[in-house]
């Protein structure tokens, strides 16, 4: 692997280092083991700069020759101050390889000033050199640069907390988890084109099949879509003004057809519905509760619901147009809540339709537990904060109490669905560093 | 010289525009108001009127390229979806996607895409070849996806009376030049309806009319001047800004006809103050430049010198014995181009040289505001010295090193004296949500919407 094979300095860099560390009297074992992981380390998230600098001192030298230079370095890239101490040390040493002493300035025939630099595609570096009182010189090389690396945003809220289903470039819709044991380990994820299955082996997801996702009409813009355990079969897909079934059996296919029905807002575990590809799935604190399946037709040319409901709340089979719905089952009702698009919720009894302006955002997820009240709303949070966040409300009558702390995403959200099992929600968000979409599950713990 | 990382300030303005507005999800509906200082005579995207960054991002609402250039300077399938170049980059090969349809459902083919091609480069040739486009180039040019990504080849079908029409998000409803532009969103636009109905945009609106507008609330999108960016922005209005995309430089009306004539023009470039002329009369605002490229696109742009060297431009005006007064021109409309002019003025004076500043329309040299072309680096040194009236060499080289020679021997001509690299500003109001300013200065609104307009 090109990382182990590095250059000379770093060799240097360590043992100075331990040296330091062998003033801090540790005994010779200790610092055996200070050296082997201090060494695993940087050789695990090193670059390989090595030909850059080889290149670069090889056209330093063929203007200077051979002879005494003194050597400045600037870095006014991106890179940080370890790889540009260590690509330093490497400019150093292919210098001294190709017969370039570096001495003070005032001991110099040439003075070499080397700038780090870059471009939206390449580090630059930039070798300015003067000789006597002549004109500098300047030569320079370029390498790729490294594609921007997906930083660590797990974050350990007390209650709250996001587990990593799994990231892609292209737009994620929706995140189904077929089988699992301690953690997934077969699932299927939605994007605009395709149903990608993927089965964990030997540690390492696989994909297993793609299933193409067939449409005669553009998607619309923000497009949204729903992967639903099937009882029959394993998955229906629900997208903009197209439905999706797939057959039983392995190899699957995906038959699409231009479909209005309504999108169920109920997983099927909740809502009676046998799945049968759940073998663990099982509720939280095992209880039967059966909220009452009611669908949602969703607009085909735009990213909400029309509004419209089958068979209603109650006497309510229209509500305003809305982004998302939520349930709170009560002892004698099902109280459901609805993100509508005007940016307020509205809560739906079956009696009464009572509108509230909340510090949410456009997406709502609802989760049966072992917690608190044991049904939790998970709700973006509203346009005019400062992070993108997530957190679990209880709604006691009418007023809704935070009973997590915010969940900090990496992005905003642009998925939140209850999975089918009831006890956990899939957020997708849209890292707004690197861009990607990263699928989560959403899971509550009982530790506040 | 201070260090500008260009990607924290794209990502700053990115937030600013964002910040308030973390997250809810995008509403339908609605037209936004947008006012810009441009007013193109055409809205064919090969017509070779003025260029702008209003025009650029006013033909991208409308039209579309085959191939499309990331902040990284990554190429990414648009209307082609694949392309292969022959080994020498002379011939390329680029395959369309399907199901594309112009605005008036005439489907996108090979023989349009071709035709349209052909007329915004009448030196390549391109011939359709199924369900592709072949492109050859005589020299072969490397760079040619990246001339693909240019606005100005942005796939355009032209009807009888040559009127273009693209495949772009919006369709025009209404245009009256010089005034106003009406445009509507495309329902079946194949990369999904925007959610925006429609686009005003009025033309033709100076800085302070449109800053203006925006206090008012009658506009939700505005251009700002480099030397307006710095002021204090009310509650709710939001200010971006795109890398340093437009070289502000004195460009010379012909080459240089003698000796003594290049050493008067070394003398200029060595009189102007660009920091002081920064820190005054920009109000901070862009990059002193003493290249044509700026650093960010280049990655050695830091090595040109920006300081003004007195001593050096006496000694080179005294080697001549002559010297006569150029005229130096400025557009009139341009308020604080002027300023500049007058100030140049000054400095060359001191250098004992004499400009004469004038709005006319010929004049020997011209402070002229050039928009970059491209982040591609060739690209970008190949529309300024166009844009100059400067010759170019026929072959690009591939390395750093070429790319430097071919700037420094640009600047050798000495038609060009670069002063500085400007970003692009543009100032939303409150209910502007999810609009980008793109590093390359254009506007990308099919993905913005306008909420409630509370911050």
């Amino acid at each position: 692997m090109r990382r182990a094979v590095y250059n000379s300095a770093i060799p240097d860099v360590i043992l100075n280092t331990v040296n330091r560390a062998s003033r801090l009297a540790l005994n010779p074992r200790l610092r055996q083991v200070f050296l082997v992981i201090f060494a695993l380390v940087i050789a695990a998230s090193a670059a390989d700069w090595s030909g850059p600098e080889q290149q670069l001192a090889r056209k330093i030298v063929a203007v200077t020759g051979p002879g005494a230079v003194s050597l400045t370095m600037e870095n006014r890239s991106s890179l940080t101050k370890r790889d540009s101490d260590i690509i330093q040390g490497g400019l150093r040493s292919a210098l001294d390889g190709l017969g370039l002493r570096i001495v003070k300035a005032e001991q110099a025939a040439a003075t070499v000033k080397i700038t780090l630099s870059e471009s939206p595609s390449s580090y630059v570096w930039v070798a300015e050199i003067h000789q006597g009182s002549g004109d500098s010189a300047v030569v320079m090389v370029s390498t790729a640069r490294a594609q921007g690396s997906s930083a660590a945003h797990d974050s350990a809220p007390l209650s709250l907390r996001k587990i990593p289903l799994w990231a892609q470039e292209d737009p994620i819709l929706d995140v189904a988890v077929l089988e699992e044991n301690t953690a997934p380990t077969h699932i299927a994820v939605l994007d605009p084109e395709k149903v990608s299955l993927y089965r964990m082996q030997s540690g390492k997801w696989q994909l297993e099949q793609a299933l193409e996702v067939v449409h005669a009409r553009p998607w619309p813009r923000d497009a949204r879509g729903r992967l639903v355990p099937a009882r029959d079969h394993l998955l229906d897909v629900y997208l903009p003004g197209v439905l999706c079934a797939s057959t039983a059996a392995m190899p699957l296919s995906l038959n699409c057809r231009e479909n209005d029905d309504p999108w169920p807002l109920v997983p099927g575990t909740l809502s009676g519905g046998a799945v049968s590809v759940f073998p663990s799935a099982g509720m939280a604190n095992g209880a039967s509760v059966v909220v009452p399946q009611i669908k949602g037709f969703f607009a085909p040319s735009r990213n909400f619901f029309t509004g419209a409901l089958t068979p209603g709340v109650g006497k309510f089979t229209t509500v305003g147009k809305f982004y998302s719905a939520a349930w709170l089952p009560r002892e004698k009702y099902t109280l459901w809540l609805f993100a509508t698009i005007d940016g307020q919720v509205h809560m739906v009894d079956g009696v009464s339709d009572q509108a509230a302006k909340l510090d949410w955002g456009s997406d709502l997820a609802g989760v049966r537990t072992a917690c608190g009240a044991g049904w939790q709303i998970l709700a973006t949070n509203a346009g005019n904060a400062t992070e993108d966040s997530i957190r679990a409300y209880e709604v006691l009558d009418r007023d809704p109490a935070a009973v997590s702390a915010p969940l900090e995403l990496p992005g905003e959200t642009t998925a939140l669905w209850t999975e089918s099992k009831g006890d956990s929600a899939v957020a997708v968000v849209r890292n707004r560093e690197t861009g990607s979409y990263e699928a989560f599950r959403l899971a509550m713990s009982c530790s506040q | 010289m201070k260090r500008f990382d260009w990607r924290c300030l794209a990502v700053s303005s990115v937030l600013l525009a964002g910040l308030a507005r973390a997250e809810t999800r995008p509403q339908y509906g609605g037209t936004l108001h947008v006012a810009v200082c441009a007013a193109p005579g055409s809205l064919d995207p090969a017509d070779s009127g003025p260029d702008s960054f209003a025009r650029r991002s006013i033909t991208l609402l409308m039209f579309e390229t085959l191939v499309t250039m990331d902040d990284g300077g990554r190429v990414h399938p648009a209307l082609a979806v694949s392309w292969q170049a022959s080994a020498g980059s002379q011939r390329w090969q680029l395959r369309l996607r399907r199901g594309v349809k112009f605005h008036d459902g005439t489907a996108l083919t090979a023989e349009a895409v071709a035709a349209s091609l052909r007329a915004a480069n009448p030196s390549w040739t391109v011939t359709a070849e199924g369900d592709s486009v072949v492109i050859e180039r005589d020299p072969a040019d490397p760079e040619t996806l990246a001339e693909l990504t240019l606005p100005r080849n942005a796939i355009a079908l032209r009807n009888a009376a040559g009127k273009p029409m693209g495949t772009g998000p919006f369709h025009l409803v209404d245009w009256q030049p010089g005034k106003k532009l009406t445009l509507a969103a495309e329902e079946g636009y194949w990369r999904g309806r925007p959610f925006l109905d429609g686009v005003e945009i009025e033309l033709g609106r100076n800085y302070r009319e449109q800053m203006m507008a925006l206090d008012v609330g009658k506009n939700d999108l505005v251009e700002v001047a480099p030397e307006q960016a710095h002021r204090t922005w009310p509650e709710g209005r939001w200010l971006a800004n795109s890398a340093p995309v437009e070289l502000l430089a004195l460009v010379f009306a012909r080459d240089a006809q003698s000796p003594e004539d290049k050493l008067l023009r070394e003398a200029l470039a060595l009189s102007v103050e660009r920091g002081s002329i920064r820190s005054v009369l920009l109000q901070g605002a862009g990059q002193p430049a003493g290249g044509i490229l700026p650093n960010w696109i280049s990655g050695y742009g830091f090595i040109f010198p920006t300081n003004a060297d007195l001593p050096r431009a006496r000694h080179e005006r005294e080697q001549v014995r002559k010297v006569v007064t150029w005229t130096l021109g400025y557009d009139g409309n341009d308020r604080v181009a002027r300023f500049l002019a007058e100030r140049i003025s000054l400095n060359a004076k001191d250098a004992g040289l004499s400009l004469q500043p004038t709005a006319a329309a010929t004049a020997d040299l011209r402070l002229m505001r050039i928009p970059l072309a491209s982040s591609d680096p060739w690209v970008a040194l190949a529309g300024v010295q166009a844009a100059a009236g400067v010759s170019q060499g026929r072959n690009r080289g591939t390395t750093v090193e070429d790319l430097y020679a071919a700037e420094q021997a640009a600047l050798a001509a000495q038609r060009i004296i670069p002063l500085f690299h400007l970003p692009v500003y543009e100032a939303a109001g409150p209910a502007l949500r999810n609009w980008t300013l793109r590093p390359d200065g254009t506007w990308d609104l099919a993905d913005a919407w306008l909420g409630s307009g509370k911050p």
